[in-house]
């Protein structure tokens, strides 16, 4: 029993990283309605940003770093936005789908060209912390990387419903043609919502760097998957919804393995949310209105 | 319009200059591109610097005396099958004699289904071009086609002597806990098929297995499980990022077997910068390290080229100067018109060999067109992978 | 002059994969699950091929009826869902087929050794064409025949009123609903065919690498179905064609001599493409303007 318990702990821990790379799915899709999938390749990339600090200043402190890779996510999710959407008609959703996979397959292979492809250490924080009672261990920090995720997520909601900006962004969120006549600057709150996910993304991306030890290209495909079904499972622009669907997937991913093993895990993942899907199209938290 | 002449002129003698010296194109390829771009890049380093000490020396003497210079073009294969299938082709039109890579285990295995199984069946449309292995490991792949020749080390015969080391060593240790990349073909097959085997055979007790995937990043359970096995030793065949991944872990649970044992595509810098402090002790036998002369001077070169010299890429380097000597015993020609005729000559020397000359000693080569390389066995040590003991 | 046949048969199987997705796309449906399709259709072809003994024709024939009822079967649960909740659901389906495929072994003994799948090792030995002793240009020519043929038939889908039933679905689902069109004949039939196309080019597709393995039908496989007829241009099938030529001879064959480069510029390229031909690169106008250079001239 103990085992189980444990298993399903770790992973809802694990599932956490999810959460935070949800968000930011969740984020542009619940105000575009469209998909980028180049998120979690951007991610990551503002991860290894963060690590530009180690090259230009050795033996800095990880929180600069963190900082860092912050920044980098800002500056790469405006990056993703002129290169993917500015230009791109919005009657071309097929367009911007496609741009945003060139932008990730560009930004996995900038970051192989630039490491040779070799996984780097990443600065950990509360690594060696465990919290314990008895045989039972959890992970300080991925509690942390938890804690982040529902900071971020207040943030996030204090951002949208108590700023002029949220104010906007909901407004081209539900119709933007009206926003546009009301004198709102759709292309610039577009943009703005781009730098806000790619912030968050920074982040995302360092802290799954500093709870896995290491950055590698190899984690960009793995997120990406886990950041859409988050998405879905949570309701397409739920940001509460993408955090409870990311604990979930976390949680069902580790008790599959416990009791099916590391080869049939995915597969049952795979059917269940495909099941769940077809039985519950508009996820657990679907925002009213049902818009596509 | 005079400029215009003499720019002609020049390119006429230019031409005619290249014409009188003698080139031999060996191409090489392999993965540049993605996760596994570092091998590429090694091995490319290598064959680079392995034709400029041929070239230094004279180069490589023809049927008719003369000598000519070894030309090297390296191509990107992405790990891909479908482009290592290209690439391959692509080679074979030009008049490159023979080629070495690729990287990956599988692009190795379709590239070699589509070589011709049998030399001399006429039936067999397969292509007729030798490709002699330089990186992709996994056992038993060379015998897919009588073209496929590989020079990697033999996984068998250096974990089997690894486990009987161990146990000569330390009598006090009974059991081995196994750890492994289930979706990928080498290290999926180096556990299953070859450290489990051997580490009974040498009288060890295995104690129990678990499994992760490529690009997992979350190693509870299978470490949990491990902690409860409590076994002696940990082998882990994985590659370095799920390895760097998994020894985390198991500080973070506390686990502290008495030995660790890596897999060989481990033993490069790749470990080391993701997790030197973890990888402290891990024991990996390894075709290379530099420990003589020859050694030492080939990865020097290699380090000119911009390349690291491991197991992998050094294997590249030896694949070199095998070929060279291939070449002059089998009397090629090295004309326009006998590129056929030269690669067929150059698989036949392959396979006549029965033993080359590598950078540690003689390796001796079977049947099926595989190699038993010389090997050691090297163990971390702070940022580096030293020499911990020569069983040879 | 081998290697451009070899090209040209990669090319034509990614073009019955991107036409797969081509044909569902067309009714709305972005679907993930094509490259699930191409796994099922190839290992159906090279298991009977290889542990039955059949002709690579009849096993083609086989694996495209497989492939098109998996389809099938999931056309129907793909009906309740749309948008980004069928894109994830088809991904997921898609996996699925994957990962059955790493946990699936069939092997026989044939002679002394044992060929069939073998879950993570994969199904080696796929050599029908060598050993019948089929030159790359006679490959070539066998596997353009069904490309052919598939977009013959697509051709005329497109000109039939079961094309214009398509498009309409995929333009306006309610609207289409409204003129009387039957939603559910029409979304299953083209998520149906798609998966048939898929099997034949995933049958082909095992006997040109003679070794397949789950990895070969990972996402990556299953985005670039859905990018051929998106970068090409849904107006019609010859857009698919072109884009494959743009990514597999281009991209991937053209630019080799670039080194790095190559890589770098194959992601940045596809950015290039979609931010300057949004709807493709043979999009209605560039498909009207080709029509009066190689129709004699305007007519209307």
């Amino acid at each position: 029993m103990l085992d189980i318990l444990q298993a399903v702990s770790d992973g809802v821990l694990f599932g956490a990283t999810y959460a935070l790379i949800g968000i930011g799915f969740t984020l542009v899709f619940g105000v575009m309605h469209k998909l980028n999938l180049s998120y979690a390749a951007a991610s990551v990339g503002s991860a290894y940003a963060g690590l530009l600090v180690l090259e230009v200043m050795a033996g800095a402190p990880a929180w600069l770093v963190f900082l860092c890779a912050f920044a980098a996510g800002g500056a790469l999710g405006y990056a993703v936005y002129l290169t993917c959407f500015h230009f791109i008609p919005l009657r071309s959703p097929l367009a911007t789908l496609m741009a945003t996979v060139g932008m990730l397959l560009l930004i996995d292979e900038v970051i192989v060209h630039a490491t040779n492809g070799m996984p780097q250490a990443y600065p950990a924080i509360f690594d060696d912390v465990m919290l314990r009672a008895g045989a039972f261990t959890l992970r300080g920090d991925l509690l942390l990387v938890f804690g982040v995720a529902v900071l971020c997520m207040i943030a996030l909601m204090v951002l949208l419903y108590r700023t002029r900006l949220g104010l906007a962004t909901r407004a081209v969120s539900q119709q933007s043609v009206a926003a546009q006549l009301c004198g709102i600057r759709v292309g610039q709150v577009n943009a703005m919502t781009f730098v806000i996910t790619g912030l968050l993304g920074g982040i995302a991306g360092a802290l799954i760097g500093a709870s896995v030890g290491a950055l590698s290209p190899l984690l960009t495909t793995p997120l990406t998957v886990k950041g859409l079904i988050v998405t879905v499972i949570g309701g397409l622009g739920s940001i509460p919804g993408a955090i409870v669907a990311g604990l979930l997937v976390g949680g069902f991913e580790n008790v599959l393995q416990h009791f099916r093993g590391v080869t049939e895990r995915d597969l049952y993942v795979m059917l269940l949310l495909f099941a769940f899907l077809v039985f519950r199209p508009d996820g657990l938290f679907a925002t009213k209105g049902g818009r596509d | 319009m005079k400029k215009l002449a003499l720019a002609v002129a020049l390119a006429f003698a230019a031409g005619g200059a290249l014409a009188q010296e003698k080139t031999i194109k060996i191409a090489g390829f392999g993965a540049k591109s993605g996760v596994v771009r570092s091998f590429g890049v090694n091995s490319e380093a290598a064959m680079l610097a392995a034709a400029e000490v041929i070239n230094k020396q004279g180069g490589v003497k023809l049927a008719d005396g003369s000598k000519a210079k070894i030309a090297v073009e390296f191509l990107d294969d992405r790990c891909n099958a479908e482009e290592g299938i290209s690439v391959i082709r692509r080679i074979a039109g030009t008049d490159a004699l023979v080629a070495i890579g690729p990287t990956c285990s599988n692009v190795a295995e379709p590239l070699f289904g589509i070589l011709q199984k049998k030399v001399d069946n006429k039936g067999d449309s397969g292509l007729q071009f030798p490709v002699f292995t330089d990186v992709a490991i996994k056992v038993g792949l060379a015998k897919i086609s009588e073209w496929a020749f590989r020079n990697v080390p033999n996984e068998m015969t250096m974990y089997n002597s690894v486990f009987y080391w161990l146990h000569q060593k330390y009598p006090d240790l009974k059991t081995v806990y196994g750890g492994v990349e289930e979706d990928f073909a080498h290290s999926r097959a180096t556990w299953h098929l070859v450290m489990k085997d051997r580490a009974k055979a040498s009288g060890f007790a295995v104690a129990g297995e678990s499994k992760w995937l490529l690009a997992d990043t979350n190693f509870a359970t299978q470490v949990r499980e491990m902690k409860k096995a409590n076994a002696d030793i940990v082998a882990i065949s994985a590659h370095p990022f799920t390895t760097c991944g998994v020894l985390k872990e198991m500080q973070r649970q506390g686990v502290k077997p008495k030995l660790l044992v890596g897999l060989t595509s481990s033993s490069s810098l790749e470990t080391l910068q993701g997790c030197a402090k973890q990888a402290q002790g891990m024991i990996i036998p390894s075709s290379f390290a530099p420990v003589n002369k020859e050694a030492k001077f080939a990865a020097e070169q290699t380090a000119k080229k911009k390349g690291a010299a491991d197991l992998h890429s050094m294997a590249a380097w030896e694949n070199m100067f095998i070929l060279k000597q291939v070449m002059e015993s089998e009397k090629i020609a090295g004309t326009r018109a006998s590129v056929q005729a030269d690669r067929r000559k150059i698989r036949d020397g392959l396979a006549k060999l029965n033993t080359t000359q590598g950078l540690l000693g003689v390796s001796k080569r079977d049947a099926e067109g595989e190699a038993d390389k010389p090997y050691l066995f090297v163990q971390a040590k702070g940022n580096d992978w030293v020499v911990l003991h020569n069983p040879l | 002059m081998d290697f451009y046949f070899g090209l040209a048969q990669l090319v034509g199987v990614h073009t019955l994969l991107g036409l797969s997705a081509y044909i569902v796309l067309l009714t709305g449906q972005v679907s993930l699950a094509q490259a699930g399709f191409f796994a099922v259709g190839a290992y159906t072809a090279g298991m009977l091929t290889v542990l039955a003994g059949w002709h690579l024709v009849p096993a083609l024939g086989v694996s495209a009826l497989v492939s098109a009822a998996t389809a099938c079967a999931v056309g129907f649960p793909a009906l309740r869902i749309k948008g980004l909740m069928l894109v994830v659901a088809t991904l997921a389906f898609g996996e699925g087929v994957r990962l059955f495929f790493f946990n699936f072994d069939y092997q026989i003994a044939k002679g002394e050794v044992k060929v069939g799948p073998l879950g993570g090792e994969g199904f080696r030995q796929i050599r029908f064409f060598p050993e019948h002793g089929w030159s790359t240009l006679e490959v070539m020519l066998f596997i353009w025949c069904f490309v052919l043929l598939v977009m013959a038939l697509l051709w005329w889908i497109d000109r039939s009123r079961y094309g214009a039933a398509l498009r309409a679905v995929g333009e306006d689902e309610l609207a289409a609903q409204a003129v009387g069109l039957n939603l559910t004949a029409i979304k299953v039939s083209a998520m149906t065919l798609g998966g048939g196309i898929a099997g034949i080019g995933g049958g082909l597709y095992a006997h040109y690498t003679t070794h397949i393995e789950h990895s070969s039908f990972n996402i990556l496989v299953a985005t670039f179905a859905l990018a051929y007829p998106i970068v090409g241009g849904l107006q019609s099938v010859f857009g698919t064609v072109v884009a494959v030529i743009f990514v597999q001879a281009f991209l991937i064959e053209g630019l080799r001599d670039l080194g790095d480069w190559r890589n770098l510029l194959f992601g940045a390229l596809i950015v290039l493409a979609m931010n300057l031909r949004p709807r493709g690169f043979l999009d209605a106008r560039t498909l009207a303007s080709l029509k009066r250079v190689f129709g004699g001239g305007p007519r209307a």
